[in-house]
């Protein structure tokens, strides 16, 4: 199948009065991860459960893998892979009679059953683990063992809701790394996440805010239309008073601190750094150093939750 | 691959999923095999109808042989004792008013006389009616005892020419031992109770443990998922009734008269009905602490009351006799007594079969009706 794996129109779901997910249009390519961002309750998880044919849509339609999430959830249910947010596999049972009961929930029997198993547990690496209870095995394993779960029946998309957290960076890593080979080898990847970092990995992203999806491109897309101009990353030290000094400059686009020192995005005018450097000395800074950085995608997050309505809307903001 | 070949294989990994969770979850093995025999051990001693060491106050104012052995065969039957001391009607009715004894048995003079004439001669028995189960029996078994002593009257010495008969006899269980009333009965309250708690519990686990929502997530159907999550505990069941029966058997010498495929038949569609119950409110409340209640408070009274357990059907008032048919309790009691007591088989308990079975079709249809495949 060619073209696209997931296809959503209009997709709302309401619970009384409350849009957990609000008029939701976008498609996913076959072979592409696609990231899906949003702080914690703007409908990452209802969009995801309404495309695996777990929650009943209010409004609106999807087809993942050419089958309805409103007419055809079974036919959706066979097409994918999912791994839910909170760890839901059978903690009192080992690995291995996990993936046998999803194998065969699937209709997985004998030695596909077991050649499956032994693939999808060589992909992510835990042959030792099979005769382990899962309750004993740690976080960023267990998280391992669920993607082998929705792997089990070879899906072409596989839905991931919220893989890594809680998990510690280097797992988080390993998981990563497991989801671009998925992608490579050309399964469809649908993953949602908090973590910035996770999401440059990402062919596209979504972006939602409180359930609408305010942007979706690339990250590089992303951040040249949410956070245009220069970012520059200032050093130094006195620069939180100092910083009010840039506010009344025109040519400055936003101030917000990071880490240490600031994150100051300018106009191509002012794109070397000089008259930066000079006003916040002038304003009382000491030692002063300014570098051309990219903007992150943390950046375009907190553009998006600023300005949900749009990039063209957002006015320069200057925060010390 | 054929859609029933499927099907079979997902009720198959279902059955077997659930029954790796009972081989690992020790609470459940025990609820399932060891609360019934010590509920069957505890109910059958400690509820019990048969009332022995009745004191009757006996008032001998004859002061004959004949009197003499009346009162000798009150003091060495089981049953009853003799309040001693005892000298006129006077004092026997002030020891039953006082409570110390609950019948009072007054021979009045002239009573061995009388029966030498040939006339009939009257023995007087007073009964405390304030306990009507303690009346009933005392009165059976003071009558039973006073007319077998008449027996006795030739051999002693005593002229008699007008013997007294009482022709009474109790059909399979002559010895009237309410273990037999009560053990039928138990097995059908205990077996409800468990089987209810088993399923109610297993979905509602699920739901709670976050599973139910990687299981909608599959292609398996919500009949695979009842019929799968039934099966292991059909089989715990049927261990636990074999177990309740033989514990009967051994302990309280309860019979098997009857047939036993008819027995096994009946027990395999109560389970089924009484775990279908259990998927029933698991399904509905998706909550271990609330479907655990509900299980209980809906396996138990019905069981207890209207089943015929305790209370004849025939004693209920109307409204409540038809209810029971709705209680699969009732029939399997019924079925229970009628293949350990009364030696039936398929031909005599056809109703009740039918009736259990109905039970089961319609919980095992409400269930898989009313389970929702998604979260909402």
């Amino acid at each position: 199948m060619s073209g696209d794996a997931i296809d959503v129109s209009g997709l709302s779901k309401h619970f009384g009065a409350f849009r957990a997910v609000d008029d939701v249009s976008f498609h996913v390519e076959s072979g592409e991860i696609f990231g899906y961002l949003g702080a914690n309750g703007a409908g990452k998880s209802t969009t995801i459960r309404m495309l695996c044919g777990l929650l009943a849509p209010t409004a609106g339609d999807a087809t993942v893998a050419g089958h309805s999430v409103a007419r055809d959830p079974l036919g959706v249910r066979r097409a994918i892979g999912y791994m839910s947010q909170k760890f839901s596999l059978y903690i009192d049972l080992t690995v291995e009679d996990n993936l046998a009961f999803f194998g065969g929930a699937y209709g997985l029997s004998g030695r596909r059953l077991r050649s499956r198993m032994d693939e999808v547990l060589t992909l992510v690496d835990l042959r030792d683990a099979r005769g382990t209870t899962t309750a004993d095995l740690p976080g960023g394993i267990r998280q391992r063992v669920a993607l082998a779960n929705a792997l089990l029946h070879a899906p072409q998309i596989v839905f991931l809701d919220e893989p890594t957290a809680g998990v510690d960076p280097a797992s988080r890593r390993a998981f990563w790394r497991l989801i671009r080979r998925l992608a490579h080898d050309g399964t469809t990847v649908f993953v949602t996440t908090h973590y910035m970092d996770e999401a440059e990995y990402c062919a596209r992203i979504g972006l939602m805010v409180a359930g609408r999806l305010v942007a979706l491109d690339t990250p590089s897309a992303l951040k040249s239309l949410w956070v245009p101009g220069t970012m520059l990353a200032v050093h130094g030290t006195g620069l939180s008073s100092a910083a009010a000094a840039l506010a009344g400059v025109s040519a400055v686009r936003a101030v917000e601190p990071f880490g240490a020192g600031l994150h100051v995005r300018v106009d191509p005018a002012l794109a070397d750094g000089r008259e930066v450097t000079r006003l916040l000395a002038a304003a009382g800074a000491r030692e002063v150093s300014v570098v051309v950085t990219e903007a992150s995608l943390e950046d375009v997050f907190l553009a998006a939750v600023a300005t949900p309505e749009g990039p063209a809307a957002a006015p320069a903001q200057v925060s010390p | 691959m054929t859609a029933l070949r499927l099907f079979v294989m997902r009720v198959y990994a279902m059955a077997f999923k659930e029954a790796l969770h009972v081989r690992r979850d020790v609470q459940t093995m025990i609820m399932a095999l060891v609360m019934p025999l010590i509920l069957l051990l505890l109910f059958g001693f400690g509820v019990s109808f048969d009332l022995d060491h009745l004191a009757v106050a006996v008032a001998d104012e004859d002061h004959t042989p004949a009197s003499r052995l009346v009162t000798d065969a009150i003091a060495n039957s089981s049953d009853l004792r003799v309040v001693d001391g005892l000298e006129s009607a006077r004092d026997a009715e002030r020891a039953f008013h006082r409570g110390d004894a609950v019948a009072a048995l007054i021979i009045p003079r002239g009573f061995a006389a009388a029966l030498a004439r040939g006339q009939a001669a009257d023995v007087q028995l007073l009964v405390a009616g304030s306990d009507g189960l303690t009346a009933t029996q005392v009165l059976a078994k003071a009558e039973t005892v006073v007319a077998a002593s008449a027996a006795r009257f030739a051999p002693a010495g005593v002229r008699v020419s007008a013997p007294v008969t009482v022709a009474s006899y109790i059909r399979y269980n002559p010895e009237g031992r309410s273990a037999l009333m009560i053990v039928p009965g138990l097995v059908a309250y205990i077996l409800a109770m468990i089987a209810v708690l088993l399923t109610a519990l297993a979905v509602a686990r699920e739901w709670e443990r976050g599973s139910m929502e990687q299981l909608f997530c599959t292609p398996v159907g919500r009949l695979e998922i009842v019929i799968g999550k039934l099966l292991p505990y059909l089989v715990l069941g049927g261990l636990a009734v074999l177990l309740v029966l033989a514990a009967g058997a051994w302990v309280f010498d309860v019979p098997f008269r009857g047939n036993l495929w008819t027995l096994g038949l009946a027990s395999v569609l109560f389970l089924i009905g009484m775990l279908g119950q259990g998927l029933v409110i698991s399904v509905i409340t998706r909550n271990q602490m609330v479907a655990t209640q509900a299980g209980l408070l809906s396996s138990m009274l019905p069981s207890m009351l209207l089943s015929g357990f305790l209370f004849p059907i025939d004693n209920l008032p109307p409204p409540l006799r038809l209810v029971s048919n709705l209680v699969p309790a009732r029939h399997f009691i019924a079925a229970l007594r009628g293949v350990l007591l009364r030696g039936n088989g398929f031909a005599e308990l056809t109703t009740e079969l039918l009736a259990l079975a109905a039970f089961a079709g319609a919980m095992l249809t409400i269930a898989a009706l009313r389970f929702r495949r998604r979260l909402d």
